[in-house]
């Protein structure tokens, strides 16, 4: 049978009330995960990046340790990572639900990703309006959250969104604990005797939609934020590669 | 409970061969992944619409989808309409064809490097046609990707990680191995994602190197 007869044979069969609820939920899960994972990541690497400021932390080995914490996790496979914060959960004798595991192992990977690239955000404004806020008495934090971090927001925010992405993506690799998300859901439908060809192709497109929506988001907010911008901005350098995901 | 690194030496030996493995499976996949994003940048710098859109569809397909899932349609969804493919070879083409797709939006970019000026200049003086890709494109494509290209190196070394997934034996699946007959889950993954980072720094270091000393490029890799 040719791949597009097997396809409208079952259909019918796969695409019931109950199977697309099944997906919805999953779907739902994925989001989850990923949404708040990244959100977590985030406010880690703001903080790693923040402590990473000599005019913040006038200490060295803290900034040491905080560039230890990104270069370890930028390079543990995200499998690698997701199995070590599940078995550590269970050594440590936590009754860690799965959800709770998949949002730690999203978050830790995103505090590497978010600190570079915060990183690179804070580095692309003028060393002088530091120098200008300190001369005035400012305290450092205040600096930072007054005067740095509105002009460093432009250049963080586009790239966030593509590491949201990544993390959605990331995700599929939760299916192997047992997270009910997108992948698991097809591979039990799968289990369940559907054809592969109809519920790895749902997943497909169900990633692809949301891939789609937050490109779009991404470009959106890109144009807005540079059309807002008065003033040239310098040019940004580059995030130490930042590593993404495939 | 404790922790009890002793019983898992004996694994080491293995897991480094696994980790050799990795570097392959990443070297052959970034391989043909090179020559596809090659192509697919020259058709979207110079080709006609109809290909420019099929390749536009190719690489938002493969980055906006995970390559794991991609990698289950072909091992689980390709035998229902008659193509049967072993573990590896689904891992690479799926490994493949997911780095085509981000090796040609960054390809794209290190082919708009190229300054029209030099390419005026050249043509000015003589250059044949083969001179200019050698003495005038090579140079400013390669500086301009170098970086990118590295970097998209490390990142499918760590995605070999998810051909544990459909049973090859390279570095995680032969931790996956280890722990079933050991059950020192924390030790064995922690072992291996030490492995994991010594390996993608060595990595680094050495295409920095490199980079360094065949095209001088100053670039930071870390």
């Amino acid at each position: 049978m040719s791949a597009w007869d097997i396809i409208v044979s079952e259909a019918p069969r796969f695409f019931t009330w109950w199977n697309l609820k099944f997906l919805v939920e999953a779907l739902g899960n994925t989001l989850i995960a990923s949404v708040l994972g990244c959100a977590l990541g985030y406010a880690l690497g703001f903080a790693l990046a923040a402590l990473r400021l000599p005019q913040l932390v006038p200490f060295a080995p803290l900034r040491a340790l905080c560039v230890l914490w990104v270069e370890i996790f930028r390079r543990i496979p995200f499998l690698v990572l997701l199995l070590l914060v599940f078995f550590l959960s269970q050594f440590a004798g936590l009754e860690a639900p799965l959800w709770s595991v998949a949002v730690a192992a999203v978050a830790i990977r995103m505090s590497a990703l978010a600190a570079e690239n915060v990183r690179a955000g804070l580095e692309s404004v003028r060393p002088t309006q530091w120098e200008a806020a300190l001369t005035m008495n400012l305290r450092p934090w205040t600096v930072l959250g007054r005067i740095v971090l509105p002009q460093a927001w432009r250049v963080i925010l586009p790239p966030s969104i593509a590491h949201v992405l990544s993390m959605v993506k990331e995700t599929s690799l939760v299916s192997q604990i047992g997270f009910i998300e997108i992948t698991f859901a097809a591979k039990m439908l799968t289990q369940r005797g559907f054809s592969a060809l109809l519920t790895y192709g749902t997943a497909l497109v169900l990633y692809f939609l949301v891939g789609w929506a937050l490109a779009s988001l991404g470009r959106w907010a890109e144009r807005r934020l540079t059309t807002r911008a008065t003033a040239p901005s310098p040019a940004a350098p580059r995030a130490a590669s930042p590593l993404p995901a495939p | 409970m404790t922790l009890q690194y002793g019983q898992i030496w004996q694994y080491l030996p293995d897991f480094l061969m696994g980790a050799l493995v990795a570097l392959w499976i990443a070297a052959v996949a970034f391989a043909g992944g090179l020559v596809i994003g090659l192509f697919g940048a020259a058709v979207l710098s110079y080709g006609p619409w109809p290909a420019r859109a099929a390749v536009g569809a190719y690489v938002r397909f493969f980055t906006w989808t995970p390559q794991l899932v991609q990698i289950f349609f072909l091992f689980f969804a390709l035998p229902e309409v008659g193509i049967i493919l072993s573990p590896v070879t689904a891992v690479l083409i799926g490994m493949t064809l997911n780095a085509g797709a981000y090796l040609t939006e960054i390809e794209r970019a290190g082919f708009a490097s190229v300054p029209q000026a030099e390419l005026d200049a050249a043509d000015c003086m003589g250059f044949s046609r083969l001179q200019i890709v050698w003495y005038v494109i090579a140079p400013h494509v390669i500086r301009a990707l170098y970086p990118a290209l590295s970097n998209h190196y490390i990142i499918m070394t760590l995605g070999t990680s998810m051909a544990a997934i459909f049973g090859v034996e390279e570095l995680t699946g032969r931790a996956l191995n280890a722990n079933a007959i050991s059950f020192r889950s924390v030790e064995i993954f922690s072992v291996v994602a030490l492995i994991y980072i010594a390996l993608t720094i060595i990595a680094s270091t050495l295409l920095w190197l490199v980079g360094r000393w065949m095209f001088r490029i100053r670039a930071k890799v870390f």
